[in-house]
């Protein structure tokens, strides 16, 4: 062993063993699904929402912004947006409040809370499969559970998924079943307030309510916005409810967003259109979140301002 | 040492199989593997299969790996495959081939150096897959036409008037909503997309003289009718029919799945619109329940008028460009469509088999509900038909068939008026060709 291949190893040692090196290779894997299934059709979807490419001829001619203007003439189009808002708007609130009561609930000191606290997580964890959907569709079927419930109670069926203005609610039900992560997070949020607020109050003599609504909210509203956007970006990006529950009907009805971008791409062969939309959707999503970041100062509290 | 035993073990194996391969002059043989998939119902699935094995067992060097979808999950699959110039070797195609004809690679050559058997397909049977220049795309699956399954002791229970061989469309609705009526259930169970091919190219081929009108023109660049009206009375019918429950809504629609669990077989429905070739699937199925189902024809819009019947081919096997094995893959076509052994075990599922031999060795042991298909189709073949008719959709025919069974929901819903939805529909169909 001479000494110039020795200090050579050693280099070699010091680079493998070097922090930056060690972080990147961990990392590259990350990076590696990164830049391949996300980076890159990123780049390329934003190409091909100005061209017509179609996946069955693979032809793909620059039209410009024809896309975008069509989008705009599409009856479809605006049903779909109108459509989606409303699940929004409507699922997302009542997902964190169930969420919150429930992880209010589960943070009491007894027996059994971590058990009950992983059965509620359950619903989240099968959440966006098939298979749940399909269960769905039983329940809420013509003769399903639901209606079965309801004749007995000597009241009358309810046509869920023929009916278009009520064919979206049991697709809210289903995505406010599924508050488990919001409600974990709510429940680290809650462990963290001191008790000695609480201690306080008590002394002062306030009420339950009161703590909840004085101590509770405003302690928790961080958090509250963290869910409130995490839930709103996912709740845009619904699809297998709707696929596989109604397919989007009756009369568009169901039609979420996501749904009608994957009929454009696969369905009509029209990639270069359903790129576009999704492009358009990035748009209503940011210009969405800026709003609730905007508004967040008026009804966030941080501990630090005061 | 554990490490040096493996390696010794695999060393050991691996010349076994080298001498092995001298002993089995079979094994050195060059080892062919095709992709295969097709879309279809569990009972064809089935079939299929074992059909596949049936080959594999005859050819040992050939390996079939297979796949199966249901009809919108296929081409879904189909065009991301396309897209990445992979497509199975072997493919089956319907009337909507002209999107692929990219990665369709014509047998022509493989008929002519013997390969592919046509010698007992007749010339008229080989046209259903042929270009209009003559290019032979792939081998017709089998024969098929359409038809109205339906349920003779429902109608007899209600009172309602049985279908007739020249039935109108306003029979259709007047029996349908009498057994609404009398029994509580649909009269006419959901005709999926297929309302489309009811409403659209059946309906509109009914009206004017022999030939006259279709939906889309002949070679498919452009409308086959002026008049977006002639739409509407088939629109009007179909929301009158789903607003007093004789037909069942999109939330009833959404229930059905496939011809298996169709209303008509779940008996809450009397009838539903099938491709002849469902017919004895789901007869078998209403057997074993104790009920026996008819086949009828198409309804027309006068007891007088064309029949607007299309005998047309069912769906086609083709051979991909992308094929690294194109002519083991014509063989085995070739064998699929020939083989007696074959198409006994595929029961003429995918349609009336157009082989001579293998329809006459089929017809020999037909179960009753199969002989009820073939009566149906020489039936429907003795109808007077244009010389010339169009089976074929144009690439974008998916999304003006949505569009229009949106339309239907919209006239139920009252936003617009059927008169509407037969302009809307009519616009969206003529914007295909822009």
């Amino acid at each position: 062993m001479n000494g110039a291949s020795t200090a050579k190893a050693q280099g070699f040692r010091r680079f493998w063993n070097n922090d930056n090196t060690v972080g990147h290779v961990f990392a590259a894997p990350f990076i590696f699904g990164f830049v391949c299934f996300s980076l890159i059709p990123i780049c390329m979807s934003f190409y091909y929402s100005f061209t017509d490419y179609s996946l069955g001829t693979k032809s793909a001619e620059l039209i410009g912004f024809k896309n975008f203007i069509e989008l705009f003439q599409d009856e479809v189009f605006g049903k779909s947006i109108l459509k989606t808002l409303q699940y929004v708007v409507v699922s997302v609130p009542l997902k964190l409040i169930f969420a919150l009561l429930v992880a209010f609930i589960l943070t009491r000191k007894s027996r059994m809370v971590t058990l009950y606290r992983s059965l509620y997580y359950v619903p989240s964890l099968v959440g966006g499969s098939i298979a749940v959907a399909l269960v769905w569709k039983q329940l809420f079927a013509r003769k399903g559970l639901f209606n079965s419930v309801l004749v007995n109670m000597g009241l009358n069926k309810i046509n869920w998924f023929g009916d278009q203005n009520l064919a979206i609610y049991p697709l809210i039900l289903m995505a406010v079943w599924q508050f488990g992560s919001s409600m974990i997070i709510f429940a680290a949020g809650l462990k963290e307030i001191p008790s000695t607020y609480y201690e306080a109050a008590e002394i002062d003599g306030a009420s339950g309510i009161q703590k909840f609504f004085k101590i509770t909210l405003p302690c928790l509203s961080p958090i509250i916005l963290y869910n409130l956007v995490m839930q709103t970006i996912s709740a845009f990006m619904t699809f297998t409810q709707a696929f596989v529950i109604t397919g989007g009907g009756p009369n568009n009805g169901t039609l979420l967003y996501a749904l009608n971008v994957y009929n454009q791409a696969f369905k009509y062969n029209k990639m270069g259109y359903a790129c576009a939309m999704s492009w358009v959707m990035l748009m209503i999503m940011s210009i969405i979140t800026l709003i609730i970041f905007r508004t967040s100062r008026f009804w966030v509290f941080s501990e630090s301002e005061t | 040492m554990k490490k040096r035993t493996v390696s010794i073990v695999m060393a050991a194996a691996m010349t076994a199989g080298l001498l092995a391969g001298h002993v089995m002059p079979v094994m050195a043989e060059e080892q062919i593997n095709l992709r295969m998939a097709w879309w279809g119902s569990q009972d064809r699935h089935d079939k299929t299969v074992a059909a596949i094995e049936l080959y594999e067992e005859l050819n040992p060097n050939v390996h079939i790996e297979y796949e199966f979808y249901s009809f919108d999950d296929y081409f879904t699959k189909l065009k991301t495959l396309v897209a990445s110039d992979e497509v199975w070797d072997i493919f089956q195609l319907g009337g909507n081939f002209p999107m692929y004809l990219d990665k369709i690679y014509p047998l022509d050559e493989f008929i002519e150096s013997g390969v592919v058997d046509v010698s007992k397909i007749s010339e008229a049977n080989l046209k259903t897959t042929q270009e209009t220049d003559g290019t032979q795309l792939g081998l017709t699956n089998g024969i098929n036409t359409y038809g109205i399954a339906y349920d003779p002791a429902m109608f007899e229970e209600a009172g309602a008037a049985l279908p007739t061989e020249n039935w109108t469309w306003d029979d259709y609705k007047a029996a349908a909503d009498k057994i609404t009526e009398e029994l509580g259930i649909f009269g006419s169970s959901t005709f999926l997309s297929s309302d489309f091919i009811a409403g659209c190219s059946t309906y509109i081929g009914q009206q004017g003289d022999l030939g006259q009108y279709g939906f889309f023109n002949l070679d498919l660049t452009g409308m086959g009718f002026d008049d977006p009206q002639m739409l509407a009375p088939f629109i009007q019918m179909r929301a009158d029919m789903i607003n007093s429950g004789s037909y069942p809504d999109a939330g009833a629609s959404a229930e059905v799945t496939n011809i298996e669990n169709d209303f008509l077989v779940t008996g809450e429905a009397a009838m539903t619109w099938v491709a002849v070739n469902q017919f004895p699937t789901i007869y078998n199925v209403c057997k074993d329940m104790g009920r026996t189902l008819a086949l009828a024809t198409v309804p027309r819009v006068t007891a007088d008028g064309n029949s607007g019947a299309m005998i047309q081919s069912s769906q086609m096997l083709c051979v991909s460009q992308d094929s690294e094995n194109k002519e083991a893959a014509a063989a085995f076509i070739s064998w699929f469509e020939n083989d007696i052994d074959c198409n006994n075990i595929l029961q003429a599922e995918r349609g009336i088999p157009a082989n001579e031999d293998v329809r006459a060795a089929l017809a020999a042991t037909a179960t009753e509900g199969q002989q009820i298909m073939y009566d149906y189709v020489d039936m429907v073949s003795g109808f007077k038909v244009p010389d010339e008719i169009n089976v074929l959709s144009p690439s974008g025919q998916d999304e003006v068939q949505d569009n229009y069974l949106n339309y239907i929901q919209q006239v139920v819903a009252g936003e617009i008026t059927a008169e509407e939805a037969a302009e809307k529909t009519y616009a969206d169909a003529a914007a295909i060709f822009e």
